[in-house]
């Protein structure tokens, strides 16, 4: 995933001279994660620029950079680390066209790693992603895959709003996949059916894919048929792509690492029960995170497990 | 870092004016500036000043929410715009910057239009009223959030320098601004880029009601300049030329590479905060009152009349003339009459999510 991203960001960079990369240790360093290595010896300082240890500096900064003119890929070490520059977040960059009726904008990345799963303790773990969605003016993803990464992040550095673009990093080095050296672009606001299935939808994002696709393994073991949604983006998410799958399974579980309350499942759960009431066999259900700060003792036990996937698969079965 | 040509010193221990308050020219320099130009600032004070009654007719009448009083910030005002190349340069100010507007250029209209949060204002009534923006004379939309706009003004710099644009960025904001974390992280940005960026505070000695020895325990706003390794300047923000000379060195000391400065203009707001405030809860009437005998637009008229510019026939004229377009501007704004209700789902993105499309829907079944 990790050289799907600094692939992305070389296209772009080499395609378009607006496109910049600017964050903590990104240039000499290439980002603590190496997102960035090498970028800064091939463009030079100006467009891979080391910038000051400030949040609210570097994502502010990327709103001018962009209402200028320059499209700006702005690096977050951890996203836990977001919420000094949430208020450029959150009163600047997504409310920008809006609150000038359109005469500026500010087309940019802000690029973060989320998730837990790496001994992190709470400020290296958190999945902020339900912060963003609950502000108008942002497009969130949340990647699960090399091939995904790539296509994503090129489209939301293409797109004309600003972008939060989080990269789960226990999938940084996990996951190995053919990455086309060609140009591709996948469309933020689109899931991707993992796995066929009839019996009950899956739907999960990010680094919970993993657990998700495991429990799909486990219950095709002994014949039951999962369907997988990955949303990929999880705002706007893909409501068309859930609905089919429950309306044609009747049970479905939403998944993710996020705490539960007010988050991204939560959300789809509700869209769920509104639209699709009549034609479900039981209640929707969520298996995610919970409402603690996330606790290092327990790293793995905070996410959704493949066992607690399970049971939330054989409550909605017996339901 | 700083060459021996530029005039102004910065860290001044008292306030830079150049002229007193008798309208004298004190300065160490001769006054150089064509009649038109000195008219010029004038006419603009006299609009600022005219527009802020105006503003407190609309306020008193229903016409609006909310005013922020700028009276006592138009020799600051004007300063701060003429020093700049307006259109070509950028501006990111803040909300008590209606002065300001007027100094840059936005037609009083398009100012109407903002207060009224019509189908005037270029905006679309997005925000509460004195949240000005113009994306046609480079002027920032401001923004509620004390200091926010800080950080992309210094971006903006930095844009402006990898393009070699020739363009500066200047950002004003008020003393409370000082005290936010975006001004901190913003001034490190630009000082560190060395980008073309000019921040000038509107010192007015009050944030809402909190005054400036609960704002910083700094000798003044200025000396902050010293931890981000670029100049301050202290300057007399009722006078005119101080603002404006001042300014027009920093501008350009930025333009030509030298980098970011600050400068801190001492005004003083006549009115309260703002038109849900009463300023007499915190601050003595006499205060206010003193402040007023130090008049920005009243020192200037006595400059110019020494300068043999200024007499009652013109002043009497120009009022007439300003008081007349403002009339106009503000009936041409409210017969432009509502934003369309619908309007308030556009330009959350380039492109409506389907979340939008289905949420503008159920309004528009609601108005049907």
């Amino acid at each position: 995933m990790i050289q799907a991203i600094n692939a992305a960001l070389d296209e772009e960079m080499a395609r378009d001279a607006r496109v910049m990369v600017l964050g903590e240790d990104v240039g000499k360093r290439g980002g603590v994660f190496l997102a960035t290595e090498g970028l800064q010896q091939k463009y030079g300082p100006d467009r891979v620029m080391d910038t000051p240890l400030s949040e609210a500096a570097i994502i502010g900064a990327a709103v001018g950079m962009a209402a200028h003119g320059m499209r700006p890929v702005a690096e977050i070490q951890f996203a836990d680390y977001v919420f000094p520059g949430f208020d450029q977040l959150v009163s600047q960059a997504a409310k920008l066209r809006y609150r000038s009726g359109g005469q500026f904008t500010a087309p940019m990345v802000v690029r973060m790693p989320s998730g837990g799963g790496v001994r992190g303790g709470h400020h290296h773990s958190q999945s902020p992603e339900a912060h963003f969605a609950h502000t108008g003016g942002l497009k969130t993803i949340v990647v699960s895959t090399p091939y995904d990464t790539k296509g994503l992040l090129k489209s939301a550095i293409r797109d004309d709003d600003p972008v939060i673009f989080m990269e789960p990093k226990r999938l940084y080095r996990a996951l190995k996949e053919e990455v086309p050296s060609e140009e591709y672009l996948i469309p933020i606001g689109k899931a991707a059916v993992r796995r066929e299935g009839s019996d009950i939808s899956l739907i999960s994002y990010g680094g919970s894919m993993i657990e998700t696709q495991k429990a799909a393994e486990e219950l095709a073991s002994v014949g039951i048929s999962a369907e997988v949604i990955d949303l990929r983006t999880v705002m706007p998410w893909d409501k068309e792509a859930v609905l089919n799958s429950v309306a044609k399974t009747g049970r479905v579980l939403v998944i993710s690492e996020a705490p539960r309350t007010a988050s991204i499942a939560s959300e789809v759960a509700a869209t769920i029960a509104e639209e699709l009431l009549d034609q479900l066999e039981a209640p929707p259900l969520r298996v995610t995170g919970f409402d603690t700060p996330y606790p290092y003792a327990q790293d793995k036990l905070y996410m959704p497990t493949v066992t607690r996937i399970l049971n939330a698969a054989k409550r909605a079965l017996d339901y | 870092m700083i060459k021996d040509a530029w005039t102004f010193k910065p860290f001044s221990a008292a306030p830079i004016a150049l002229m007193d308050e008798q309208g004298n020219w004190v300065a160490d320099f001769p006054l150089e500036l064509p009649p038109d130009f000195l008219r010029g600032l004038y006419r603009d004070m006299l609009a600022a000043r005219l527009l802020d009654e105006k503003f407190v007719i609309l306020i008193r009448t229903g016409k609006t929410s909310f005013i922020a009083p700028h009276a006592g910030h138009e020799a600051a005002h004007v300063g701060i715009a003429h020093a700049m190349q307006r259109g070509h340069d950028w501006l990111f100010p803040y909300y008590r910057d209606m002065g300001l507007m007027v100094a840059m250029g936005m037609p009083f209209k398009e100012i109407f239009g903002q207060m009224l949060g019509n189908a005037a204002d270029p905006a679309k009534g997005r925000q509460m009223p004195s949240h000005p923006g113009s994306r046609a004379l480079n002027i920032f939309t401001v923004c509620s959030a004390i200091a926010s706009h800080i950080p992309p003004a210094a971006g903006a710099a930095v844009s402006m320098k990898l393009k070699g644009t020739g363009q500066v960025s200047v950002c004003t904001f008020g003393d409370g601004a000082t005290s936010e974390g975006d001004w901190y992280a913003g001034l490190n940005f630009a000082a560190v880029q060395g980008a073309p960026a000019v921040f000038a505070c509107l010192n007015n000695r009050y944030a809402i009601s909190v005054d400036l020895s609960h704002q910083t325990a700094a000798h003044s706003i200025a000396d902050k300049a010293h931890a981000f390794g670029i100049p301050g300047y202290r300057v007399d923000g009722m006078d005119a030329l101080a603002s404006y000379f001042v300014m027009r060195e920093v501008i350009e000391r930025a333009r030509s590479g030298h980098g970011p400065a600050l400068v801190e203009l001492e005004v003083y707001r006549y009115g309260p905060h703002s038109s849900a405030d009463d300023d007499l809860r915190y601050r003595p009437k006499e205060e206010v009152e003193a402040a007023k005998k130090r008049d920005p637009i009243e020192r200037f008229r006595r400059l110019l009349e020494k300068q043999g510019l200024w007499n009652l026939e013109w002043e009497e004229r120009l009022r007439a003339d300003l008081k007349a377009r403002i009339d106009r501007a503000l009936e041409e704004a409210e017969a432009m009459g509502e934003v369309p209700a619908l309007a308030m789902f556009d330009d959350v993105f380039a492109e409506p999510t389907w979340n939008l499309i289905e949420q503008r829907a159920l309004v528009q079944e609601e108005l049907r």
